[in-house]
């Protein structure tokens, strides 16, 4: 009981740090919000750098199997931890200035960071089904935070419709499988997920798609996409940037993991929704994106379509595909920040603007954020030696390793229709004049957190090795459940 | 045999039939006494299973508290829900194709299947002499202590949540201060005035 | 100092071209002359060095191509044939160069003239200097770029920017010609260098070699393409088409590339390609036919023209069929040494007319000029030098080239000399006419312009005037002097190595030895023309347009240049566009564009508005897309079965 304690370590520190952050902001006579914000940052901090030396433990269960932790568990929490607490930093200046400033947020962005790292530990159906929901719940309210905007409590309110459709498919599926598994366990249900005579059985597929319908709806994957955009566009900014990096790491992490260890002998049948759907969501990502005016709604396309580049190197389900997923987040998780460290900071004198037009001329009136902005545009735009065109490189390389010819060339020609609209932007920033007032002066951590973002999709290619290194263990940790040491084997290498 | 086969077969036709009366009925009154139809038939079929304390819980609290409230919500919201599923209506055959086709599916897969796991037997409601609250009881704080506080922290969400979107805070607000109201003297709230005619104050 | 020849006029090029705006026109045009002149008295020196005391020079420059058994290096092969070329080009450019100052000088382009022109110098070195066929394509190649540049110079004038595109079509048809040429050559010999080509010469005339289906023989087919390439150059029949558009040009661009030096590239490409030719009679007689033909047929065009440069254009057409002959009768020599004089008296009558133009305010046609003669002494005095040497009078340079070409056509016993020989004979009665024609209709008379454009007209300034006598002075003394050495008995010891000659050519001898009215026809037909023009301009001036007028069909074939520009368009060019516009409109138009970038771009935009279309903010939507997906999954593995 007590080594299952150490097991959870770092969801029970955010856990408790929650509540007594809940505490700290609900009895303070005065308001709390910034205390709260710090005290967030610091705990996700925390629980990323104990989620990090957990990996030395190598692979170990708790709770009867419920948990999971090995070194895919400790990297991809540890990202996702640290993307929620870029979040929360980020948003500091926007909540106090569009007067949504509230200490709730973090608790709740911390609650949720919890549930993430429940997803992403999860090694039976019961546990993932708790995690998601901890963590949707949490974004649910966060979407409608700005509950005086029409708009933002009409996203929050779709996000949850669909949101509990989804779960209601992921559970019908989870019961499905359970009931001709006879298990929940992970492992259990890999061993009776077998294909007879070359034959998957049909019901257990079956099974299978609901829950792969409710897992895509977490990265919004086309055609479960749908609640993207509103969201995106409804949701308060801040929480826009939250919703793009660290709840899609998450959610791929356990996409990747409820398939490579649940059903890793039905990978015939998951892969092709997985090629269908990566197929799709690249598609639509490219394509739809155009047409959009409003930047966050934008962002919402292009996150769609990054999920499907992601799920390219899925579909190869080897362990080079598994490896370039992850990098491919890190690095679309990196990029995304940073533009909306950008987005956050377009602010005219009377409030904030989205609309793509508003940055005409900005290379003249901000050079710096038009800048960032570009390097993230090309970066995300996969144009070498952005780090953005490494992603890619990975995921293509596995796919077409894999023997994924056709999703390869689809996914390419995708990715040259998508480099349109980034590269439209750095058109509008650099080439069209400007025409209204001037933005106001980048507030200053927004300023660090582009620069940073930038400076790493721009040396990426510098020195990749390390990234690299770590998702190859990550993979490997996840597809041989062997207790693969990413982190202290990385820090040990000569 | 035949008799639970056959009160399962009636739950669950009563529990389907109202769960779409939920959603298709014009009235939402009526819509959430549906509801309530729906959870006893459930707790029907739970007491079939031989869960009795769930089907006792799922009365009480969805039936004694949720559905209440909501029926309490719904008839003081003035809120014209006949509007609001006309988009419904006009999407039904669309929408019933498709779910059409899926159920005939399921039942052509459900139908065609038998159970895997054989030798991974379902594990029994009740564990041999103990009752139902008694089995929760010793495992729910033990060995499912994982998901049970799982859940808990899903309800601290859910609260914060509800708080956190409903409630308004005032800058001002007017509370009653009895002690204060007792210690007024005549004095502080009464002002002799002079008033010479022709000037008003 | 064969290097400071070569590369002086580029480094003024790259200088005024690339520098022009800031070190501005003046001292572009300083130091492009000032290059030019260097380069051209170093050329002098270097024609003694090499011509006079015989002694030819290569200088190794550096390697260029080594691919496979390709190797070419870039070479300067300074022989005679070089070194007459040096001295034409480096002295007529570096006096047109002079010239230009004065009449550009109200040019807002002048550095980027000067520029072109001394880029074109450059580029007519590499010709000329070259030791390999690819070396002599690149000049060959390259100007025809400073030509196109320069007949394009006033690109703000459509005609101008027709005509230079035409020159370049047309010249693009020769080029063909000439790499086809190389390509065989390259083919059969394996090497393009100018000796070992040479040394396989012998073997190449009884070579065959099947094309098509064809048995060709070899030699004379490499000839034959290399002499196309050559009449698109030269402006021979056929090709000549683009010559008189050119000079839509600045006039001093006219003197120096389109009568002086690049088009007499063609010229000496056969010169150069001597050992080919002289082993190949067919091809020779091909090469008397052609020019011949050009050389008569530009006459009589000639005759009738009233634009004044259009009138030497033709007569730089003429001209050239004139070496052409005598290079198909094997008097390689003489052809040279015509090409020689020719560059000194054409200059200086397009030189001049250049002075008259600029004296008239940019009138070009002669009908509105007439009586200059006292307005513009000096150059009407230039003029007649040029005239004269034109006409071959006597002792002029024009006499001893020009009377040389045509005994040697006589003399000569290949091919159809004799067709060479009256054609020529007849085209030097018409030159003299047109020639004198022009002086009579320019200088004399009663004067036709406005009396506004007459109070201005005024002599050149001295800018102008002093590159007229130096090459007045070469159009009188040029044939004087150097015929002894170019034709005379001297010429073995003069040209070396650098023509070849085979052991039965004796024509240079022969031509010594033809019969008196051989020799006094060409004087005859001059003073007849001479007579004929001044009766019908001075004396009854209504003549003209009397025989104009009976003669009407003939009068307009005449002045429509044989209708072959029409001939050309109805063949070629409306075939062709129709063609084009097919393929332009169908084929790239419709089924490129529509179904690539366009119709992707096209429906890019479609396709967006549908998948945005879709997005219609209604809850029951998206969960209906959702259901649809998951339902379209499970029909799918239904159906598929899981494979």
């Amino acid at each position: 009981m007590f080594n299952d304690i150490g097991l959870i370590l770092p969801e029970l520190v955010l856990f408790l740090g929650a509540m007594g952050l809940l505490m700290l902001g609900a009895f303070s006579s005065k308001d709390a919000t910034r205390t709260v914000d710090f005290g967030a940052i610091i705990l996700l901090l925390v629980a990323a750098v104990l989620s990090l030396t957990q990996s030395q433990n190598g692979y170990a269960t708790a709770f009867n199997g419920a948990f999971v932790v090995d070194g895919f568990a400790a990297l991809m929490k540890a990202l996702t931890f640290v993307a929620t607490a870029i979040a929360i930093l980020m948003s500091r200046d926007f909540m106090a200035r569009e007067k949504l400033a509230r200490f709730e947020f973090s608790v709740l962005l911390v609650l949720a960071a919890t549930g993430m790292g429940m997803m992403i530990s999860a090694n039976d159906l019961i546990a993932l089904y708790m995690g998601i929901e901890l963590q949707s719940l949490a974004l649910y309210v966060v979407a409608a935070i700005n509950r005086d905007s029409l708009r933002s409590t009409e996203s929050g309110l779709k996000y949850f419709v669909l949101g509990a459709l989804s779960s209601g498919l992921l559970l019908y599926g989870a019961s499905l499988i359970y009931g001709f598994s006879g298990s929940i366990e992970f492992a259990e249900i890999a061993k009776a997920f077998q294909p007879v005579d070359g034959q998957l059985p049909i019901a257990m597929t079956i099974g299978l798609v609901f829950l792969i319908a409710g897992l895509a709806f977490k990265i919004s994957a086309v055609p479960f996409h749908m609640w993207t955009p509103d969201v995106y566009e409804g949701a308060p900014t801040a929480v826009t940037a939250f919703f793009a990096a660290a709840p899609k790491l998450a959610g791929m992490a356990i996409f990747l993991r409820v398939m490579l260890t649940a059903f890793p002998d039905a990978i015939i049948a998951w892969q092709q929704i997985i090629i269908f759907v990566s197929f799709a969501s690249m598609l639509l990502g490219a394509f739809a994106a155009i047409g959009q005016q409003n930047i966050k709604r934008l962002m919402a396309y292009s996150s769609i379509g990054h999920m499907g580049f992601a799920l390219v190197g899925f579909a190869a389900g080897t362990q080079d595909g598994v490896s370039g997923v992850i990098l491919y987040m890190t690095l679309y998780a990196i990029m995304t920040l940073g533009t909306f460290a950008c987005i956050l900071s377009m602010r005219r004198e009377g409030g904030m603007v989205e609309r793509i037009d508003n940055l005409a001329g900005l290379s003249q009136t901000r050079p710096f954020m038009a800048a960032c902005l570009a390097i993230m545009m090309f970066s995300l735009a996969g144009i070498p030696p952005m780090a953005g065109f490494f992603g890619k490189l990975f995921v293509f390389r596995a796919a077409i390793d894999a023997g994924l010819y056709g999703l390869s060339i689809l996914g390419v020609l995708s990715s040259v229709v998508g480099a349109y609209y980034y590269l439209r932007i750095v058109k509008i920033m650099y080439i069209d004049a400007p025409s209204e007032d001037d933005y106001q002066p980048m507030p200053r951590e927004l300023s660090i957190m582009a620069g940073v973002m930038a400076g790493f999709a721009l040396l990426f290619f510098v020195y990749p090795a390390p990234l690299i290194e770590l998702s190859n263990g990550a993979a490997a940790a996840l597809l041989n459940g062997a207790g693969t040491d990413v982190v202290t084997g990385l820090l040990s290498r000569p | 045999m035949t008799l639970t086969s056959l009160a399962f077969y009636l739950f669950a036709s009563v529990s389907v039939a109202s769960a779409f009366m939920v959603i298709a009925a014009r009235n939402p009154v009526y819509s959430v006494l549906f509801l309530i139809l729906t959870f006893f038939n459930s707790a029907g079929l739970f007491i079939l299973m031989g869960a009795e304390f769930l089907a006792l819980i799922l009365v009480v609290v969805y039936v004694g508290a949720v559905a209440v409230l909501f029926l309490f919500v719904v008839m003081m919201l003035d809120i014209d829900f006949a509007e609001l599923s006309e988009g419904f209506l006009q999407y039904l055959p669309i929408g019933a194709t498709v779910g059409l086709i899926l159920l005939l599916e399921l039942l052509l897969v459900f139908g065609a299947s038998s159970r895997l796991a054989d030798s991974n037997p379902l594990p029994r409601a009740t564990p041999e002499g103990m009752t139902n609250a008694e089995a929760l009881g010793r495992v729910l704080y033990t060995d499912h202590i994982y998901y049970f506080q799982a859940a808990g922290a899903i309800l601290l969400v859910a609260m914060i949540g509800a708080i956190v979107l409903t409630l308004v805070k005032s800058n001002n607000p007017r509370r009653q201060n009895i002690a204060e109201q007792n210690a007024r003297t005549k004095e502080d709230g009464v002002a002799l005035v002079d008033v010479k005619p022709g000037q008003g104050l | 100092m064969y290097h400071a020849i070569v590369f002086f006029p580029l480094v003024g090029a790259i200088i005024a071209g690339l520098f022009g705006r800031i070190i501005g026109h003046k001292r572009s045009e300083q130091l492009t002359s000032g290059l030019l002149v260097a380069s051209a008295i170093l050329s002098c020196v270097a024609f003694i060095d090499v011509a006079m005391n015989n002694n030819p020079a290569t200088v190794n420059l550096l390697s260029w191509i080594h691919s496979g058994t390709l190797n070419i290096d870039w070479v300067l092969r300074i022989d005679t044939l070089t070194a007459v070329m040096l001295v034409v080009v480096n002295g007529v450019s570096s006096l047109v160069h002079i010239y230009s100052i004065g009449y550009m000088s109200h040019d807002p382009g002048r550095s980027r003239f000067f520029a072109y022109l001394s880029l074109f110098t450059f580029m007519m070195l590499m010709l000329v200097t070259a030791d390999n066929f690819v070396q002599l394509f690149f000049g060959w190649e390259g100007v025809g770029l400073a030509s196109y540049l320069l007949i394009g110079f006033w690109f703000k004038k459509p005609s101008a920017n027709a005509a230079a595109m035409k020159a370049f079509v047309v010249n693009r048809v020769g080029d063909f010609g000439l790499i086809l040429g190389m390509a065989a050559i390259y083919f059969t010999v394996g090497s393009l260098q100018f000796d070992e080509v040479f040394a396989a010469a012998g073997a190449l005339s009884e070579g065959k070699f099947d094309f098509l289906g064809l048995t060709l023989p070899t030699l004379t087919t490499i000839c034959l393409l290399l002499f196309m390439g050559a009449m698109g150059k030269s402006a021979q029949f056929m090709l000549h088409t683009w010559l008189p558009d050119a000079m839509e040009g600045p006039t001093p661009v006219s003197a120096l590339i389109h009568a002086a030096t690049m088009v007499t590239a063609g010229v000496f490409l056969v010169a150069r390609c001597s050992p080919l030719f002289e082993l190949s009679p067919t091809a020779s007689a091909v090469v008397i036919c052609v020019g011949a033909i050009t050389a008569f047929f530009a006459a009589t065009v000639g005759l009738v023209q009233n634009d004044i440069k259009r009138v030497i254009a033709y007569s730089t057409c003429s001209q050239l069929g004139y070496m052409f002959v005598a290079l198909g009768v094997g008097a390689y020599q003489v052809a040279m040494f015509h090409l020689f004089t020719h560059a000194f008296f054409k200059a200086l009558l397009f030189l001049g007319a250049g002075s008259v133009i600029h004296a008239m305010q940019d009138e070009q046609d002669m009908r509105k000029m007439g009586g200059l003669r006292q307005l513009v002494p000096t150059t009407w005095f230039m003029m007649l030098i040029g005239t004269l040497a034109l006409t071959g009078f006597p002792l002029t340079a024009g006499f001893f080239s020009k009377d040389a070409v045509i005994e040697a056509a006589y003399a000569a016993h290949a091919g159809p000399h004799m067709f060479g020989f009256v054609l020529l004979v007849v085209a030097a009665l018409f030159t003299s006419f047109y020639s004198w024609r022009l002086m009579f209709m320019t200088f004399y008379g009663q004067p036709r312009c406005s009396t506004e454009t007459l109070n201005h007209v005024h002599e050149s300034p001295p800018v102008m005037l002093v590159p007229l006598l130096v090459l007045a002075l070469g159009a009188l003394g040029a044939g004087l002097v150097f015929a002894g050495s170019f034709i005379g008995d001297g010429q073995a010891a003069f040209w070396g190595a650098s023509i070849f000659t085979g052991p039965d050519n004796h024509v240079l001898h022969d031509l010594h030895n033809v019969p008196l009215w051989v020799k006094l026809s060409p004087l005859v037909m001059m003073m007849t023309g001479f007579i004929v023009a001044w009766v019908m301009y001075i004396r009854s001036p209504e003549w003209p347009a009397q025989i104009a007028a009976q003669h009407d069909l003939l009068y307009k074939f005449l002045l429509n240049k044989w209708y072959i520009d029409e001939l050309y368009h109805l063949i070629f060019v409306r075939p062709v566009a129709w063609l084009a516009r097919l393929f332009w409109k169908g084929g790239d138009g419709y089924v490129i564009d529509g179904f690539g970038p366009n119709g992707i771009a096209a429906n890019v935009l479609r396709v967006t508005q549908r998948f945005v279309g879709l997005q219609t903010g209604f809850v029951y939507h998206y969960a209906f897309v959702m259901l649809v997906g998951v339902a379209g999954f499970v029909s799918w593995f239904m159906l598929a079965g899981g494979h």
